[in-house]
């Protein structure tokens, strides 16, 4: 429908190096609570079940980063050299407030339905 | 024996569908507002996600797309209301109206809010948009999650069954 591709919701949990995730150039949707952030290099670090991500948020000067909120960033992953990723952030938002029991159950939910209606739209 | 109830009708039903369940849809023949979802007839539908592109030009339109993390899909609303010969027929008092609703739509639009927008189905240039009627700016954090489970519940239970 657009050229502008969609970020595929993932869980940082997700987004080891083995994953199909962890790719040069995949769009991605992460969220996390934020740790740190620089107002000199806009690298945010977002965490969630122990993992943390980078952003790159110099797209996103008009974003409150408030450490200890909620953020949800859609962007690129690029792998660095030293196999680091960081999510060169197109929007992002503070998400304070979700459930994310409920988010992550309702990705659970996504994925099985979308491997159903590949099934139907196969047979 | 009792004559079986029909399914009720889909065809002017905004029906929430999620973008790759939309992308799946295809154009009735010689028939081009009305396309093909499993085997039902549909027009209309509403869908959520974050705004991650705008282009907008003041007095003509702005094209937009809505992610709602299983596909971008391509919304345009129209802002010609008061311009264009297609609304010719219609009450100036009510084109206002509208106009002005449309205006405050697009001011609202923004890159990266999340809306929910309904509207009818159209092809451009062979791809599949939205062609806006209505939009609201969620600011509940969970809106996006709410909307993906009834998408699915409604696809299993009515829309693909």
């Amino acid at each position: 429908m657009a050229a502008i591709k969609s970020g595929a919701l993932v869980t940082l949990l997700e987004l080891q190096p083995s994953s199909e995730f962890f790719k040069e150039g995949t769009s991605l949707r992460v969220t996390g609570k934020l740790q740190e952030y620089s107002v000199e290099t806009a690298i945010a670090v977002i965490a969630d079940q122990g993992v943390t991500l980078k952003i790159d948020t110099q797209h996103l000067r008009e974003l409150g980063f408030r450490i200890g909120s909620i953020f949800q960033f859609i962007g690129e992953l690029h792998i660095q050299p030293d196999n680091e990723a960081v999510l060169q952030a197109r929007t992002g938002r503070n998400v304070d407030g979700i459930d994310l029991n409920l988010y992550y159950q309702s990705l659970q939910q996504l994925r099985q339905f979308q491997v159903e209606h590949m099934k139907s739209a196969t047979t | 024996m009792a004559a079986q109830a029909q399914p009720p009708s889909l065809l002017n039903i905004h029906l929430k569908l999620l973008g790759f369940s939309l992308r799946s849809i295809t154009p009735f023949p010689n028939c081009p507002s009305v396309f093909n979802l499993n085997g039902k007839q549909i027009s209309r539908v509403e869908v959520l996600g974050v705004v991650t592109s705008r282009d907008h030009k003041p007095g003509r339109f702005l094209r937009f797309t809505l992610d709602d993390g299983t596909d971008s899909i391509t919304c345009v609303l129209w802002l010609n209301h008061l311009t264009s010969s297609f609304f010719a027929t219609r009450q100036p008092a009510t084109l206002r109206v509208i106009s002005d609703l449309s205006k405050s739509f697009a001011d609202d639009l923004r890159l990266g809010k999340v809306a929910r927008v309904r509207g009818r189905v159209s092809i451009f240039r062979g791809d599949l948009q939205v062609t806006v009627s209505d939009v609201v700016i969620e600011t509940d954090p969970n809106a996006e999650t709410l909307h993906r489970l009834d998408c699915i519940s409604l696809a299993r239970r009515c829309y693909f069954r």
